[in-house]
């Protein structure tokens, strides 16, 4: 039997009758007023020593989600790119005597594996375990981290790991174009703008560096506990303050400042061959918390930071020239920045270029409807809600505010300011911070096919060219 | 309750029938019910006279509702001539339909702050939506739009064509390690066409796809007895039902699509395959072993080897090569690397990778892993090591069910229903944990951890391109 509902048009011959039965159902059901959604209560202790840590009481599975946030991530490196990573590695490597197998054996029995993930500003030490080991894993993951026994039998192994990720990093375009466009953004010598350890740089690094590092960027005041999922408060507090209370404090060393500085400069790197052309594109952005941070997010959401975003209909709905471009906003401690990112099949890149440039102008120029900004903000309302629906999503939610300084009520107000952004507030945004003539851009690609459209666009006409091989 | 629905009691008799016979044991099927453990979900499970399977699950803790619509549709069912038709057909079906224009459907999702998404896998394509509940019934509505009348031309075929083929380019052809063990590596394991394909495409057959095939693919593939929808969330499950009986109800059955044969023979011989990669800056091996048949107890023992092989800081083989002998910073694998080891229904491997210095041999790596399987194929496995992983796989399936979207929970509950027609299987998952006995993971690594039934695939860096021509290579 075949169904005749698909409807072909293009070709004539292939017409479309409908039966009875197929005739168009019921209108589209209004949307009702959108659920009220409270943020699960928690509660915040601080030792005496200065850790703090915050317990968030939500979820249904029997299991707890265990985050210790470490004030001690790659922007402290100095000049050893990746020298967190392998701490935190070497961390993992036998605490108190036991080895990195009893570690590992002992989480597993527990449901879970401690994780160690080192991230711009913080180490973050997590395990995900079944509730009823939380107290244990508490006491396993203080040891850990205040006792480290650096086995140095273990380095040279570890930093070969480290060195392979670079290599493997170093071979993908992603990577290699972010590194490029952070660099142009903070400059080299700062860790913000530090993607990737050049090659070599790693030969150098040591023990000693791996202890002194530990030595000067660990203690209870850099270090901050949030506790999620379904526990018993009493006894994961009554851990935390068993495992944490004899610590010590730990140096008070902030983070490094940073100056970010705007464009217009261009990166060419070169992929001989390469069948598409990744790019980063983008500006300076207010700091998180302002108020045109938050005009910012909704600019993004419209521009390019949703699937139903301009450019994602234009360059990808419309046009079929990349996968899945996107933009988004990076906040740095005193900075930020947003970035249009994309992969575009080689033979459109210099037309793509065209139409990201005239999406940008057209949104400075033009307030958004009322519809489409209607429809962006209630997106990023809702997407609130998921983003708050699980134990690791609030755990990240709740420690972003905290890392940033925002107002304790930040996360609760957060829906009722981004309904407070206008339509003419997304395209002020547009304009006050996406100036084409400025921007910062890298392009990865076959550059014999693209680097002479590329440099003839007017909006680079100012523009500082870096042309390199890869 | 309306009679166009089977009670879910009737439909669980139906599974126990309908197994074939030459299914083995199958340790969580409804009549091997013991005593109830574990976490529970409340299930209720419907069809409409059409032959649409519905399964809804409530739960209140946070106001959304995640809809996930699964057709009897994937990798295994694509034309021969036509390798990537059923995910390039995935992206179709997102391109507008009679009373949704192209980008309307997503609007409206987006419009009342949710996500969308799809997805194509051997056993399935799948459309879901996580949506705050107040926009549930729109989202019944327009999934039944879209399965009644959805609309695909020659110019959204033509964009989307090209859309998927920037996919393939980004995810495989412009990567290091592209398609490597996803790809590559099930061609090379699989005897029979429809497991070992290039299932992303040729670009040359994603080229060549028009619209009769389209016509062809949807006739044959996407009707109301071909199809589930699971509802998880926040919702009346009454109302619910009834605005999918009166979106999909009267959308009519096709005729059954015509079964394959997917089945695999048994392998006798160790089977070795070598790509090389122009990006790839370091050499990859991969292997894979076909897994027992979903259900069955060895498949459960298989998860267990697998959690004691692969999974976390103390597998085996992470011990083994990662922290003694240092030639790989990681050591990944699992069982169905597209999903996990719940939701496909057929043929499968249970695969490990690693990215490993250039200083060593295959042969030396591969002497080491069977080292480390040896011993799990002549010893038991201590009753201290079984519950070890029992307890991380638990969690792992407490995961799924906990994710923010509820997709993990709506995922199974619809897989098991197009599976088995039973998503109160999910119920009796940890059953099939608790009867994995030593001796079962002792007899399931002798049989499914043979050598012979290992397939080995080596990546071999390539940076001049000079030994690119090799037929074994995936010619991208």
């Amino acid at each position: 039997m075949l169904k005749s509902s698909l409807k072909l048009i293009a070709i004539g011959a292939a017409c479309v009758s409908m039966s009875a039965a197929q005739a168009q159902q019921s209108q589209q059901p209004v949307i009702g007023p959108a659920p009220s959604f409270e943020l699960p209560d928690t509660r915040t202790i601080q030792l005496d020593n200065g850790l703090e840590a915050t317990f968030i009481d939500f979820g249904l599975a029997p299991k707890v989600n265990i985050s210790i946030q470490v004030l001690a991530g790659n922007v402290f490196d100095g000049e050893h790119t990746y020298l967190a990573d392998i701490v935190a590695g070497m961390m993992e490597e036998g605490a108190a005597g036991e080895t990195s197998e009893d570690i590992a054996r002992a989480f597993a029995s527990m449901g879970g594996d401690m994780n160690v993930g080192v991230g711009m500003h913080t180490t973050n030490f997590s395990a995900n375990v079944l509730s009823e080991f939380g107290p244990d894993a508490i006491r396993r993951m203080a040891t850990i981290i205040q006792q480290p026994d650096f086995p140095e039998s273990e380095f040279d192994r570890l930093l070969q790991n480290q060195i392979r990720n670079m290599t493997v990093a170093r071979s993908q375009a992603g990577p290699l174009a972010t590194e490029a466009y952070v660099g142009l953004l903070y400059g080299t010598e700062h860790p913000y703008g530090e993607g990737l350890p050049d090659v070599g740089e790693m030969d150098s690094f040591s023990m000693d560096l791996v202890r002194q590092f530990h030595a000067d960027y660990f203690g209870a005041a850099r270090t901050r506990i949030y506790i999620a999922g379904r526990f018993d408060q009493s006894a994961m507090e009554a851990a935390i303050r068993d495992a944490f209370a004899d610590w010590d404090t730990g140096p008070d060393t902030a983070v490094p400042p940073a100056a970010i500085r705007p464009g217009p400069v261009v990166r060419l790197i070169n992929r001989e061959g390469a069948p598409q052309t990744t790019i980063r594109l983008g500006f300076p952005a207010p700091e998180i918390g302002t108020d045109e941070a938050i005009s910012m997010t909704v600019m993004n959401a419209l521009l390019g930071g949703s699937f139903t975003s301009r450019l994602t209909r234009n360059l990808r709905e419309d046009k079929g020239w990349t996968y899945s471009p996107g933009s988004g906003i990076t906040n740095r401690v005193g900075s930020s920045y947003w970035t249009f990112n994309a992969d575009i099949v080689t033979e459109h890149t210099v037309e793509a270029f065209s139409e990201i440039f005239d999406e940008i102008q057209t949104l400075q120029l033009n307030a958004p409807d009322d519809a489409e900004a209607t429809g962006m903000r209630n997106w990023l309302s809702g997407i609130f809600i998921l983003q708050n629906a699980s134990t690791g999503g609030l755990i990240g939610q709740i420690s972003s505010r905290d890392f940033f300084g925002l107002p304790d009520d930040y996360l609760e107000t957060y829906v009722d300011r981004i309904n407070s952004v206008s339509n003419d507030d997304i395209s002020s945004a547009a304009a006050d911070y996406l100036p084409l003539n400025d921007m910062v851009l890298v392009v990865v690609g076959d550059l014999d096919t693209i680097e002479d459209g590329i440099r003839a666009f007017p909006q680079l006409a100012d523009a500082e060219f870096i042309t390199d091989s890869e | 309750m309306s009679n166009r629905y089977f009670a879910v009691l009737g439909a669980l008799a139906l599974f126990a029938c309908s197994e074939p016979a030459a299914t083995p044991e199958t340790v969580d099927s409804a009549d091997t019910q013991s005593t109830v453990s574990g976490l529970q979900v409340d299930v209720s499970y419907h069809t409409l006279e059409n032959g649409l399977r519905i399964v809804l699950s409530e739960d209140h803790s946070v106001p959304t509702a995640t809809v996930a619509v699964y057709y009897g549709v994937g990798f295994r069912n694509e034309p021969r001539n036509r390798t990537g038709f059923a995910h390039l057909f995935e992206h179709l079906m997102f391109q507008g339909s009679e009373n949704l224009p192209k980008g309307d459907f997503d609007s409206l999702i987006y419009g009342a702050g949710g996500v969308n998404n799809g997805s194509t896998r051997f056993d399935f394509t799948n459309y879901f939506e996580v949506v705050p509940s107040n926009a549930l019934e729109a989202i019944i509505w327009a999934e039944g739009d879209r399965m009644r009348a959805p609309i695909i031309d020659q110019e959204v075929l033509e964009n989307q064509q090209g859309v998927v083929t920037n996919e393939v380019l980004v995810n495989v052809i412009n990567q290091p390690y592209g398609g490597w063990i996803w790809i590559d590596l099930p061609m090379l394991a699989n005897e029979n066409w429809h497991n070992a394909h290039n299932f992303y495409g040729d670009l040359t057959d994603l080229q060549n796809a028009d619209l009769a095939d389209v016509q062809s693919f949807f006739d044959t593939y996407y009707a109301p007895n071909n199809a589930v929808i699971a509802v998880v969330g926040s919702f009346d499950s009454d109302e619910t039902l009834a605005w999918i009986e009166r979106e999909f109800g009267s959308i009519p059955a096709s005729e059954p699509a015509p079964p394959i044969d997917i089945s695999e023979p048994r392998q006798e011989e160790e089977k070795f395959g070598e790509m090389y990669d122009r990006l790839a800056p370091q050499p990859a091996l991969g292997f894979g072993y076909h897994m027992p048949e979903r259900g069955s107890p060895e498949y459960y023992a298989m998860a267990v080897l697998d959690q004691i092989l692969v999974q976390g800081d103390d597998s085996l083989l992470t011990q083994r090569i990662v922290n003694e002998e240092g030639y790989a910073s990681g050591v990944f694998g699992g069982i169905n690397l597209l999903g996990n080891m719940y939701n496909y229904n057929g043929p499968m491997l249970w695969s490990v990778g690693m990215i490993h210095d250039d200083a060593y041999s295959d042969e030396e790596i591969m002497a080491t892993v069977d080292s480390v399987i040896e011993g799990l194929r002549t010893e038991p496995i201590s009753s201290e090591q079984l519950d070890r992983a029992i307890t991380k796989l638990r969690s792992e399936f407490y995961d799924i069910v906990d994710s923010s979207s509820r997709f993990g929970l709506a995922d199974l509950l619809a897989s098991f229903a197009l599976f088995d027609d039973d998503p109160s299987r999910f119920n009796r998952i940890e059953q099939g944990f608790d009867q994995v006995t030593p001796e079962l993971v002792l007899a399931t690594a002798q049989e499914y951890l043979r050598p012979t039934n290992r397939s080995v695939l080596r990546v071999i860096p390539d940076p001049d391109g000079t030994m690119s021509e090799n037929p074994s290579g995936n010619g991208e």
